[in-house]
């Protein structure tokens, strides 16, 4: 991690708070599990009441104390208005009906452009096989603005994709309308644990468009394997306030489910464990593994 | 009709609308009849080595995972569907069980990252041609499945579009006759048999499910066979009462079999939580790079066990699944206090 000064949050908790802040009240969003969950409940809680959730396995706008681990996870579904299907879901972006869709992966490039499926440039024979596209491929083809959540250096901000599963603004200005995608769709916001990006309107290429606190420009510059179109005016984004880190502590993952896991350097299972630790204690009846 | 792209990938099932029609024709006649019997039954009248098989459930919720042992002791391969599978299509590719596979989502554990051996495994062998897989993605499969429950031979859809996904999907792009914009045709998808854990379930087949609903009802409906595998079995009265709840009605259905807590080690939405512990000790075990402790792993739970209920014993019987019911009603503590109660008195 970037942060060497000591900070009253951890860098999960930051990005939260900092995409929270540019979702718009009374759309609707595909979120997936973790930062983006923690995103859109914390924008419902401070600005933005009528956001509505949707999870591609069916739950519609849940209402559940604890968050879920995974997209199909009962927590999806308790207290939701609808529980749907995934054509259903899926129909709701190809509709038109979902603003913001929040997606990660391996890989993006300067269009926006995003790889999960192999690293490497032989698809038959990868260096890493990843999961695939899941549900990606349609929420960056089909939501209106599509945003995303990755971790910043050279090897993930990359020149040139080693497969594109997920379209961006493919190879630039017109390419997604001339490969039949809806007009007026594409990446809207990149957030990284070092600043927040957007897309200059003319060469749909990837631009600066604030620092983190306490993140220097020439830092982002060092850490991005592409040109980044640098704007003279770069906003700083404020540091969380009370008020934020509050709710999304107390109301939002009070079980630290998610937050947890920026708890560490190397956010993997083990923090996730904790956490899981912490809500349902420790399993007294626990059996040896393998 | 001209064919602007198309992708390089195969249409693994080879099912067509007018096959699956003859085959739906005779097994209407079946509709009514009482179809409870245990899975081995189950498994040797309507599924086969080599089928093309769909389940039900997604990523760490309700899947079939009573069937996924069964069929691993059976020594059964597949062709398989992959929307959003984690668990039991993993079990499936460690034991080299999988020869085809439509693609999504695979490897993948969620929160416990993606298991060295299994995605190891995966490299390897579609490298030297043991694994063939296309590319799709969540929304195509599930449109894929709709396509197939519609009757029809292929969906015009709007995503995939200037990828590498759709390189290597075998989907084609085409001029909309109607309005001539650009549209991509995802082929129909039906299955040989498809397994779905339910809720609930009466004895012809008419099923129940609470919480989200994934591609399960295009799934049930476009499988030559299915097999239902339930929580519970309840009166067909208790079924007429509130016909609106049914969600797959029983002539899709060819066998019913009851398996409480058939979806363990995954999560039975408003029945129990996911036993992270045990998802953690498979998780834990593929990491080892050589097979071994994935070998002990498949010896100690499936192989080393003659039925689920076995499995169900060494994974800490009763006491641990109160202990994952307990989890799961955390949300409903208000609605359901007498429950805990009970269940706390017990523990």
């Amino acid at each position: 991690m970037f942060m060497t000064e000591k900070k009253p949050y951890n860098p999960i908790e930051l990005m939260a708070i900092i995409a929270s802040r540019y979702l718009e009240d009374g759309k609707l969003i595909f979120a997936g599990t973790g930062i983006p969950m923690l995103a859109a409940a914390l924008a419902q809680k401070l600005h933005a009441p009528n956001l509505i959730l949707v999870f591609e396995a069916g739950g519609i706008a849940p209402k559940a104390s604890m968050l879920p681990l995974s997209v199909a996870d009962s927590r999806t579904t308790y207290g939701a208005i609808c529980c749907a299907n995934m054509p259903e879901a899926m129909e709701m972006l190809q509709k038109g009906l979902v603003t913001y869709s929040f997606l990660g992966g391996a890989q993006i490039d300067k269009y926006g452009n995003l790889n999960s499926t192999v690293i490497g440039d032989d698809y038959y024979n990868p260096k890493t096989r990843l999961p695939g596209s899941g549900g990606a491929n349609e929420l960056g083809s089909l939501a209106w603005k599509t945003n995303i959540i990755m971790n910043h250096s050279r090897r993930r901000f990359v020149e040139k994709l080693d497969y594109i599963t997920t379209p961006g603004y493919l190879d630039g200005p017109g390419a997604r309308e001339r490969a039949g995608l809806p007009a007026g769709t594409g990446p809207h916001l990149v957030f990284s644990e070092l600043g927040v990006f957007d897309f200059d309107e003319e060469s749909k290429r990837m631009r600066l468009k604030a620092v983190l606190p306490g993140i220097d420009k020439q830092k982002i510059i060092d850490e991005t394997g592409f040109e980044l179109l640098i704007p003279e005016k770069i906003i700083t984004e404020k540091e969380p306030t009370e008020e934020e880190l509050r709710i999304l502590r107390e109301e939002v993952d009070p079980w630290r489910v998610v937050l947890s896991r920026g708890d560490k350097p190397a956010p993997t299972a083990v923090p996730v464990q904790k956490a899981h630790d912490r809500v349902y204690g420790q399993n007294e009846n626990s059996r040896s593994g393998t | 009709m001209h064919v602007i792209e198309q992708g390089k990938g195969e249409v693994f099932s080879k099912i067509t609308p007018d096959e699956f029609r003859e085959h739906m024709m005779l097994k209407a006649e079946r509709a009514n009849i009482d179809k409870r019997m245990d899975l081995k039954d189950a498994i040797r009248q309507f599924v086969k080595n080599g089928d093309y098989l769909s389940v039900g459930g997604c990523s760490i919720v309700r899947l079939p995972m009573a069937f996924i042992h069964e069929a691993l002791r059976q020594g059964l391969r597949f062709r398989m569907a992959a929307g959003t599978r984690t668990y039991d299509v993993d079990l499936l590719l460690d034991n080299d069980r999988i020869s085809e596979i439509d693609i999504g989502y695979v490897l993948g554990l969620e929160m416990l990252g993606l298991p060295l051996y299994t995605r190891t495994r995966v490299k390897e062998k579609m490298n030297n041609g043991e694994l063939r897989l296309c590319e799709w993605s969540n929304g195509t499969m599930a449109w894929r499945h709709k396509a197939a429950a519609m009757g029809v031979p292929f969906l015009p859809v709007r995503s995939l579009a200037g990828t590498d996904t759709f390189k290597y999907s075998a989907a084609k792009k085409i001029k909309c006759p109607f309005t001539n914009m650009d549209v991509v045709l995802v082929p129909a998808l039906y299955s040989d048999v498809a397994v779905i854990h339910v809720h609930k379930a009466d004895k012809h087949g008419n099923c129940r499910i609470d919480g989200m609903l994934n591609e399960d009802l295009d799934k049930a409906r476009s499988a030559k066979n299915l097999i239902i595998t339930t929580e519970e079995i309840i009166d067909t009265e208790e079924i007429r009462k509130d016909g609106s709840k049914t969600v797959i009605p029983q002539f899709y259905v060819d066998a019913v079999v009851e398996i409480k807590y058939g979806a363990y080690p995954t999560n039975m939405p408003g029945l129990y939580y996911l036993d992270l512990e045990h998802l953690k000790s498979y998780a834990r075990a593929a990491e080892d790079k050589s097979g071994k402790a994935l070998r002990n792993y498949y010896n100690e739970y499936v192989y080393g066990t003659s039925n689920f209920q076995e499995f169900l014993e060494k994974c800490g019987g009763q006491k641990r699944l109160d202990e994952l019911r307990r989890i799961e009603l955390l949300e409903k503590k208000d609605e359901k206090v007498k429950d805990l109660e009970l269940i706390e008195g017990r523990a």
